[in-house]
């Protein structure tokens, strides 16, 4: 099987100031957020970065989602190079995280049609998406109220629906339930296993194991930003040891070898 | 370029839906400095019309009072004659600023034939009030006339030689310009300066504050075309800012200057044309200039503090024309951003013949910076340290 999403051995330092070394309690002004981290997601399946805050997992989905780029190492999707295909890979994926706000001031009927216009839609098809979209969200009735007067609930399911405009085939999700009240966060983990039997590959970090366990064909295991394990729910837990119970021991693992 | 328009209208509907920000930008500027400066030379013009001035005088004579008749003063004056036993206190009523002036003649003043004991002129007034200067400044123009008539009848004439005043007559048009190039450019400078400031930061600085510019980068929008559109639409409103402020002080200067007679219709449409290429042009520079900065800062208030200087040094470039003798010559220093704009304005408003090579290099010189700036907002826009510090 031919991998939609190929991370190949990326690499990320940053570079702490004074006052974020003061915050990390560390001497070092550079902190190592991802080291020779690779994994594969393929088509029509949810990939689970599983990990404690800190451990890279959003500075990883940032190098996909082209919002950075990794020092070393590379990353492919659909075959097309983070590093030189930029545009080409912003055009197929989709990249949903609490960082990325829509503005206040517009309604969700405005900015749908902005950022469909932005991905180079046709009007046909952008009204077909938003009345697919919306109504999966039930943001038709609020389509135009001004996202500063939603809920923080329907907030989120237009950021959702926002970022799906353009049918991406990879939709990257950091903490995809993250702040979301019990009847949203059904709706959004219903609509990831919706989108995977449409094909589309799904690549999420959380820290919740319920969450990984639900929706997860293959899960990886990231920690001080190496990846300590990956592969199937299946192959990592043992029958009498949970993804939780194998979590902690790889944590403890690291940790100790670390120090 | 499709992009480009998409971001433009998108930036430009966040202020033109806002009815807040309409006003606040586009009708607030040219109203508050229209009622600012009408205010402010109805003021001055009232403070002149309305001035008193009491003037004490001791052994007035006849010739004088027709002296002090004849010259016109928007001032009221009234004169009173009293006694030598009363000079003590109308010194103490002038120190305490309820009286204007006291002038004190010798008795002999007229009849004076000529010798070493000259009669004396004693002039009292209270240089710390303004009333009491002016009609100092009135009543010492009348002694000098009344000198030089009582000399004539004693001396006959005594004057080496005569003055002929003569000169190029007057041209309103000369006049009225050399006046508005005094002030306006710095104060266009000012206004383009100031709208720029009421939208850009918010623009760039308080999207990325906000978190929703990432949402932009994420899209297949090219970095230069975010730049591109954002810089436009932002000059445009900016523009439009500057436009409501420039008609509010040609609404309102006349007042200011108290020329009633005022004409702005000395300036032909070629040269309304020229003024608004020329701060079109200029906002684009000062727009580019404030998205930098806004980039660069990880606030919106952060953005503001930052841009200070930047207006400030402005200002101090704009004084140029007030200080200035006309339009500067040398054409190198048309490359000058702002610095440009001020002079090229100032030979707009006086009918410099060389305006034209003028306007064209500093138009030329602000696009070509235009772009530098597009390419370094470009830049930024592709940088993850500037962009998603924190």
């Amino acid at each position: 099987m031919n991998a939609i999403v190929r991370v190949e051995n990326i690499s990320k330092t940053f570079h702490l100031s004074r006052k974020q070394q003061k915050i990390e309690q560390t001497n070092n002004p550079k902190k190592i957020a991802v080291d020779h981290l690779s994994f594969e997601a393929y088509q029509g399946e949810i990939y689970g970065l599983l990990g404690p805050n800190g451990a890279g997992k959003t500075t990883t989905l940032r190098c996909i989602s082209t919002l950075m780029r990794p020092d070393e190492g590379n990353i492919f999707i659909n075959e097309n190079s983070v590093m030189e295909s930029e545009n080409e890979v912003r055009k197929t994926i989709a990249f949903l995280t609490s960082d990325l706000k829509l503005e206040n001031f517009f309604t969700p009927n405005y900015l749908f049609d902005y950022f469909a216009k932005l991905y180079g839609m046709n009007d046909i098809d952008t009204r077909q998406r938003k009345a697919l979209l919306f109504s999966k969200f039930g943001i038709d009735k609020f389509a135009e109220v001004k996202v500063g007067d939603l809920s923080s609930g329907m907030r989120q399911k237009v950021q959702i629906a926002i970022s799906l405009v353009h049918d991406p085939k990879v939709i990257i999700f950091d903490e995809p339930t993250n702040g979301l009240d019990v009847l949203t966060a059904k709706i959004v983990t219903d609509y990831l296993l919706e989108l995977k039997m449409q094909g589309k590959t799904i690549i999420i970090s959380t820290h919740i194991f319920s969450l990984v366990e639900k929706i997860c064909d293959r899960v990886g295991i990231i920690i001080n930003g190496k990846l300590v394990k990956t592969g199937t729910l299946d192959s990592i837990i043992d029958k009498d040891i949970d993804l939780e119970t194998v979590f902690f021991n790889l944590f403890l693992l690291e940790s100790g070898a670390g120090s | 370029m499709k992009n480009i328009l998409t971001i433009f209208k998108k930036e430009w509907d966040r202020v033109i839906r806002d009815k807040r920000l309409v006003f606040g930008i586009m009708l607030l500027p040219g109203l508050m400095i229209f009622l600012v400066y009408s205010f402010i030379g109805n003021t001055i013009e009232s403070s002149q019309n309305n001035a008193e001035y009491q003037v004490a005088i001791v052994n007035p004579t006849d010739s004088f009072q027709s002296i002090y008749e004849l010259i016109q003063s928007s001032a009221t004056v009234t004169v009173e004659s009293i006694q030598t036993s009363e000079i003590d206190a109308y010194q103490q009523m002038i120190d305490d600023g309820d009286w204007q002036l006291l002038i004190i003649f010798d008795e002999a003043i007229e009849t004076y034939t000529g010798g070493v004991d000259k009669p004396s002129v004693e002039v009292y007034f209270n240089q710390n009030k303004s009333d009491s200067s002016g009609a100092f400044s009135l009543f010492s123009n009348a002694l000098m006339q009344y000198e030089t008539l009582l000399s004539y009848d004693i001396y006959g004439d005594t004057s080496s030689f005569s003055t002929i005043f003569e000169g190029t007559p007057l041209n309103e048009s000369e006049l009225t310009g050399n006046l508005l190039a005094s002030l306006l450019p710095m104060l266009v400078v000012m206004f383009l300066f100031v709208g720029s400031m009421a939208v850009g930061p918010e623009s760039i600085a308080g999207e990325k504050e906000r978190g929703t510019i990432a949402t932009l980068l994420i899209t297949p929008t090219k970095r230069s075309e975010i730049a591109l559109g954002k810089i436009l639409s932002l000059s445009v409103l900016s523009l439009l800012s500057a436009i409501s402020s420039f008609i509010g002080i040609i609404l309102s200067l006349p007042k200011l200057m108290m020329a009633q007679s005022m004409d702005i219709g000395i300036y032909g449409f070629t040269d309304y044309i020229m003024l608004l290429s020329l701060m079109f042009s200029t906002v684009l520079v000062i727009v580019g200039m404030i998205s930098i900065i806004s980039a660069y800062a990880k606030t919106l208030k952060e953005a503001t503090t930052l841009i200070m200087p930047l207006y400030i040094v402005t200002i101090l470039i704009g004084l140029s024309s007030i200080m200035g003798n006309g339009a500067n010559s040398n054409f190198f220093l048309y490359l000058v951003p702002i610095y440009n704009t001020v002079q090229t304005m100032t030979a707009i408003l006086t009918f410099n013949p060389n305006t034209f090579i003028y306007l064209i290099i500093t138009i030329s010189s602000n696009l070509v910076l235009l772009l530098i700036l597009v390419f370094v907002l470009n830049r930024m826009f592709n940088s993850e340290k500037i962009m998603f510090s924190k």
